[in-house]
């Protein structure tokens, strides 16, 4: 089976070599239509190269294995032939620091570069870090110059640290080809991934945060009509506007839930700490509020980098939050966002939640999950009316509700270290195991099955491709269009890829864990508490370093 | 009168009996009622490794009858029979790792009985002097060692392994958990020796043998079951240490309980392959501690009560 | 290091030392202390810049570390004779823990009076009494304090329950080995795993069998981390759960080796188990049941991993330990003074705690046993 594909595959590359020996014209308006969706000559075995791909294992063919990946990995190898002859980096050894997340990420990074480094002849060794771990972990390799590891896998949050402190290698220019960077979303091109106008980083993931919802609630008469005995006027609806989903999650308590027959929920918040990622959450519901269109800072004041965590728009989300903590399940004081997506919502308690993809893509695939065919997506909420910071008042948008998506970790990437820079050849092994990572075809792979990774490529959103992989095209349509809109979407909130982000989102949990708790007289309390530690992390990091760092992060 | 005394003995006796039953009543019912204490969470990660998602969401507990037994969490390891033939990355990883903490855990463990009998031997034995301490302050400055919060010497040692060249080594992992270990060593090894009579090496002495000698002849073959004790104690500590593993290692010398820790994250938790881990992780401990349990007991004994 | 008069094991010196031999001893002493100086000035010069040739990290100077550490021990014997060789017995344990504490105590220490935040570009600015200050005003850091206390008291409540358990294990029972290996088990186990599998699922407020157990006695919305108070007491148990069996193999192991004569005797006299218990166990078991509470309190004194696993602290700080707050500070935030600074105060703090708590118990214990337990 293995060998016949790879003949298979052996045969389209020459006749995809064949192509590009022609005029350069033709292939360009042959890759210009590809992206409108209609297939042509030269696309055509390269599309069948990628349905090949998603075909393996399957869907619904349960979690791929070891022999999946390295499949998956060699059938994608024909981009890295063309730039590396074989066996080229013998006796090359890298050093590579990733995640272990449940044993994907690195063990998946494994599988894909087997392949590659039977065909090059280097060796990889790695490093697997738990996620907890890894924050702490490369923070201290860089102040105590322990940087032990030659390519990294890491979230654009910690550019600041990496790139800022020349710590990362430039990107050759044969590595923007050879992966397409063009393809990329519109949010996932500079300035992310560059520093100073240099490129570093071979985006691997994209992540933001989208609305996931319980479509089996709307189309329950019992709650319809519920929902009309209870003086609202409004339809029974996927809620758009954070208004609605407050008013839905506690008009649910008490209900009862359609599917499972368990007590209803609304809105699911994850009130614990999770290491800096809950922060997200909180953010999520505050962007529709604190992001105003004409305003690209929402975090902080750009100016002096006086957090706005505690202004009105902020103090009203983390209201929000303590007004439906009675609706929420019980021991929600104890739920992480892994709880509440994985333990409540994928399992069937709770209506809607906001996360990262990973709900979307793990609705259908996943073992645990019980709500594939009930799920609904839309981007995140809007508001009626947004705080304009700088007036300091609320103002309604002619537009319509504020919508701002919150681009929540920008997801991962690949960097090289400059520590190969001295070494041509290592160079060149290392970019090259980074760009067959950051593959065009082996990322269609992983947007599909689980790797952890989401679609974040311009080339991931044709629908027909998945469709034909076996997904439900309604299903991943929405789910799709979802992501897209957020990546797309022009009052996007982009985070601030500054030093020490997690940080303040760190010390941001441990306050937000007292107010939850009561523990402060009111949410204003409590927000003036996060942004006085604020403060004094921008004190410490050095604050006119912020100040700059902060402006050229959001493009001003 | 004869009569009536008889039955009131016959009556006192089965009251006794009914005491004593009662008794046996009581401890059996708390003994399995503590028992199933210490069981039932082993019995809940032994069987959940072998539960997919829907019996994990049900809460199934009992197998074969409230769920059928599956491989998924083996199989995500690389170590259920279908598998366990094909090339795994997971359980090539795993296995590595696991034979790292072997390595560690019982170099780290021998090295602490060794240095730590020999500290708490002369400890019990002589009295030292160096500069102001004596041995009482010298025991004091081995149990402090206990009492270091490990967190404060993470950068320190993160630095000082860098500049040694030790980071991501199995000599430097076992340095650490030799320290971290020793105390609890020499302070059961010191009651050890304490409860051996000196006049045991007195007499040796008489006999010819040199400090050493009688150490090593006479006192080691006594203490042996104490020794025991502490290597398993010493064992069992370094095994499970989670938070120099995470600092220290890279590559080489990493060991398990940093991949039981990653099994979860951003997309939730697979209980299962958590459970086959954690169970692959304490299942080597607990054989150890059913085959050498007589010991610790024993080893504990000797110096317990003077 | 000398030996001072007044061991418990006396010896006879059997023949002089020659000169020679002392001289020698004393030469190859400072030999190797040249030796370990030397190469740690080179080094330093190297790697400050001041010469150009070195090694290429530090290891050189462990190794002469090794060889001055080796010199010392085999210059006892040379000069001392057979006292020397008394020394033998602690010197390596000394050396060792010297060589692996002493560096990282003092830079800790250095690093604790700084301004560090492994984020800024500038790194460690020296700020003196700062981090001091910040700490006296800092919630948080009390807050874990306090559950300290908390934690440390509920000794108490495990040492009752490991007395009842070492009783039982030592009564009139069939099949001992069984119940004693049972026991035992839980110590066995990894607190990451136990984290996972008892904290956050057997606790699973849906699924989880104790949910569902605690639901059946009928407590309907079963929230094991809900209150501040509920929470701290399941952090309190389930470590509880590991640690109990150590008290209990400690407390059995003493109740085994007390004199059975003594009890007899007691039951002759027609004492009631009640005062039998009070008046003759419980004060033979007296040293033991130090050892093992204090043993107890230095481990309870680290606890963070439970805590880290399943809470991080919450709800609210309710379940925070000091190691596992300095644990955020240090590693979610790479504060690393301030963090350093906290851990240190700990360190001081517990130290003094145990110095006056050994002093106490062993009184206490010379008082009910007249029996020294040092």
């Amino acid at each position: 089976m293995k060998a016949h594909i790879y003949e298979k595959l052996m045969a389209m590359q020459a006749s995809r070599r064949d192509v590009l020996k022609g005029t350069a014209g033709a292939v360009a308006a042959l890759s210009a239509s590809s992206m409108l969706g209609g297939m042509p000559a030269l696309a055509d075995g390269h599309s069948k190269l990628r349905a090949e791909i998603l075909k393996i294992p399957g869907v619904g063919a349960g979690s791929p294995t070891d022999a999946d990946w390295q499949k998956v990995g060699e059938m994608c190898l024909a981009a890295t032939k063309e730039n590396v002859k074989e066996g080229e980096f013998a006796g090359v050894e890298l050093t590579f620091m990733g995640l272990n997340n449940q044993n994907l990420h690195n063990f998946l990074f494994r599988g894909f570069l087997k392949p590659w480094e039977a065909y090059t002849g280097a060796k990889i060794n790695w490093i697997d870090l738990a996620q907890g771990d890894y924050n702490a972990r490369l923070q201290q390799a860089i102040a105590t110059g322990t940087v032990d590891f030659d390519i990294a896998e890491m979230g654009a949050p910690f550019e600041g640290d990496v790139c800022g402190k020349g710590l990362a290698s430039e990107m050759p220019d044969w590595v923007k080809a050879q992966i397409d960077m063009d393809d990329y979303v519109g949010y996932l091109k500079a300035p992310v991934g560059t520093w100073d106008g240099k490129t570093y980083r071979i985006s691997i993931d994209g992540d933001c945060h989208n609305f996931n919802y319980r479509t089996d609630y709307y189309a329950d008469e019992t709650l319809k009509a519920a929902w009309k005995e209870a003086g609202n006027d409004s339809e029974w609806a996927a809620p758009l506007t954070w208004q609605e989903v407050q008013a839905q999650s506690k008009f649910l308590k008490g209900k009862t839930d359609p599917l499972t027959g368990q007590s209803a929920h609304g809105y699911l918040d994850p009130l614990k700490g999770w290491g800096g990622f809950a922060f997200y959450f909180l953010a999520s519901r505050a962007t529709a509020y604190a992001k105003h269109p004409n305003d690209p800072a929402w975090l902080f004041d750009p100016d002096t980098m006086k957090p706005r965590v505690n202004n009105e728009a902020w103090v009203r989300a983390i209201q929000d939050v303590l007004d439906i903590m009675d609706t929420q399940p019980a021991d929600q004081i104890n739920a992480d966002p892994g709880t509440t997506a994985f333990q409540q919502f994928l399992a069937g308690t709770g209506s809607m939640v906001a996360w990262w993809g990973d709900v979307g893509s793990s609705a259908k695939t996943s073992d645990s999950s019980v709500v594939g065919d009930v799920t609904g997506f839309s981007i995140l909420p809007g508001s009626d009316d947004v705080w304009n910071h700088k007036e300091g008042k609320w103002e309604t948008l002619a537009s319509g509700p504020n919508y701002a998506p919150n681009m929540a970790y920008i997801g991962w990437g690949v960097y090289v270290m400059a520590r190969v820079d001295s070494d041509e050849k290592k160079k060149k092994a290392a970019w090259s195991a980074a760009a067959h990572l950051g593959g065009k075809d082996l990322s269609l792979w992983c947007s599909a099955y689980p790797s952890g990774f989401q679609p974040y490529r311009q080339s991931h959103f044709n629908i027909d491709e998945w469709a034909e992989a076996g997904y439900d095209k309604a299903f991943i349509e929405d789910y799709l269009s979802s992501e897209a809109d957020s990546y797309n979407h022009p009052n996007a909130a982009i985070e601030p890829r500054i030093p020490g982000i997690f940080q303040y989102y760190s010390v941001a949990e441990d306050e937000l864990a007292k107010i939850y708790a009561g523990q402060y007289k009111s949410a204003q309390e409590g927000a003036d508490a996060i942004a006085a530690a604020w403060e004094k992390i921008t004190d410490q990091i050095g604050r006119e370093s912020q100040i700059a760092l902060y402006k050229a992060s959001i493009g001003l | 009168m004869t009569i009536a005394a008889a039955t009131n003995h016959d009556d006192f006796d089965r009251r006794q009996r009914t005491r004593w039953w009662m008794m046996r009543v009581v401890i059996y019912g708390m003994l399995l009622l503590w028992a199933a204490v210490c069981i039932f969470p082993i019995f809940w990660t032994l069987t959940t490794s072998f539960k997919v998602a829907a019996d994990v969401m049900r809460g199934n507990i009992v197998p074969w009858w409230e769920y059928t037994p599956k491989w998924l969490g083996w199989r995500s390891l690389g170590l259920s029979p279908d598998t366990i033939g094909n090339v795994s990355t997971v359980r090539e990883e795993f296995l590595k790792r696991f034979f790292n903490s072997v390595i560690i855990s019982v170099s780290a463990s021998a090295l602490a009985v060794i240095l730590g009998s020999l500290a708490a031997y002369g400890l019990s034995r002589f009295s030292y002097r160096f500069g102001f301490m004596r041995n009482s302050d010298i025991s004091f400055f081995f149990l402090s060692q206990l009492i270091l919060p490990p967190v404060v010497l993470a950068l320190p040692f993160l630095v000082l392994y860098k500049e040694l060249a030790l980071l991501d080594t199995h000599i430097g992992m076992i340095a650490v958990y030799t320290l971290m270990v020793l105390p609890i060593v020499i302070w059961i090894m010191k009651d050890q020796f304490a409860a051996v009579p000196v006049e045991l090496e007195e007499a040796a002495l008489v006999d010819g043998l040199s400090i050493w000698g009688a150490f090593v002849h006479i006192i080691v073959p006594l203490v042996l079951p104490g020794m025991v004790a502490a290597f398993i104690l010493a064992l069992v500590l370094c095994w499970n240490e989670y938070f120099f593993a995470a600092l220290l290692t890279a590559t080489d010398a990493k060991t398990l309980p940093v991949m039981i820790a990653s099994q979860t994250g951003s997309q939730g938790i697979n209980w299962w392959s958590m459970a086959a881990l954690s169970a692959a992780g304490i299942l080597p401990l607990v054989f150890i501690g059913v085959l050498l349990e007589k010991h610790i007991v024993k080893g504990m004994t000797a110096g317990a009560v003077k | 290091m000398s030996i001072a008069e007044g061991d418990l094991l006396h010896t006879v010196d059997t023949g002089t030392l020659s000169p020679r031999r002392m001289q020698l001893g004393r030469v190859l002493l400072w030999a190797s202390v040249g030796l370990m100086i030397g190469t740690f000035a080179a080094q330093a010069l190297f790697e400050t810049g001041y010469i150009s040739f070195g090694f290429s990290n530090w290891r050189p100077v462990l190794f002469s570390y090794f060889v001055w550490a080796f010199m010392l021990c085999l210059s006892r014997v040379m000069i001392y004779g057979e006292q020397g060789k008394k020394a033998l017995f602690v010197l390596p344990a000394a050396l060792f823990v010297i060589s692996m504490v002493v560096f990282p105590l003092v830079f800790a220490l250095w690093v604790s009076f700084s301004d560090w935040n492994l984020a800024s570009l500038t790194g460690r600015k020296f700020n003196g009494l700062d981090n001091v200050r910040q700490m006296m005003s800092d919630p948080f850091y009390w807050n874990a304090m306090f559950n300290m206390v908390i934690y440390v008291a509920a000794i108490l409540v495990e040492y009752a329950i490991a007395f009842g358990l070492a009783l039982l294990l030592n009564a009139d029972i069939k099949a001992r080995k069984f119940w004693r290996v049972t026991f035992l088990l839980p110590l066995m186990l990894s607190p990451v795993a136990v984290s996972w599998m008892v904290g956050k699922s057997m606790l699973e407020i849906r699924f989880g069998p104790l949910a569902r157990f605690a639901k059946w006695l009928g407590w309907e919305q079963p929230s094991f981390f809900g209150s501040p108070e509920i929470a701290k007491l399941t952090i309190m148990v389930m470590d509880a759960w590991i640690f109990i069996p150590f008290i209990t193999i400690m407390l059995l192991a003493g109740l085994q080796a007390m004199p059975k004569e003594v009890l007899e005797a007691a039951e002759v006299d027609g004492a009631t188990p009640w005062q039998r218990f009070w008046q003759v166990t419980f004060p033979l078991m007296l040293p033991v049941s130090v050892t093992a509470i204090m043993i107890r309190i230095i481990f309870k004194l680290k606890i963070a991993d439970i805590i880290i696993n399943v809470t991080s602290g919450g709800p609210g700080g309710a379940t925070d330990s000091v190691t596992s707050f300095i644990f955020r500070e240090y590693r979610d935030r790479s504060n690393v003074g301030y963090g350093t600074l906290l851990a240190m105060v700990y360190l001081v703090l517990i130290v003094i705690f145990m110095t006056i708590l050994m002093k106490v118990s062993a009184r206490l214990v010379r008082r009910a046993t007249g029996v020294d337990s040092s």
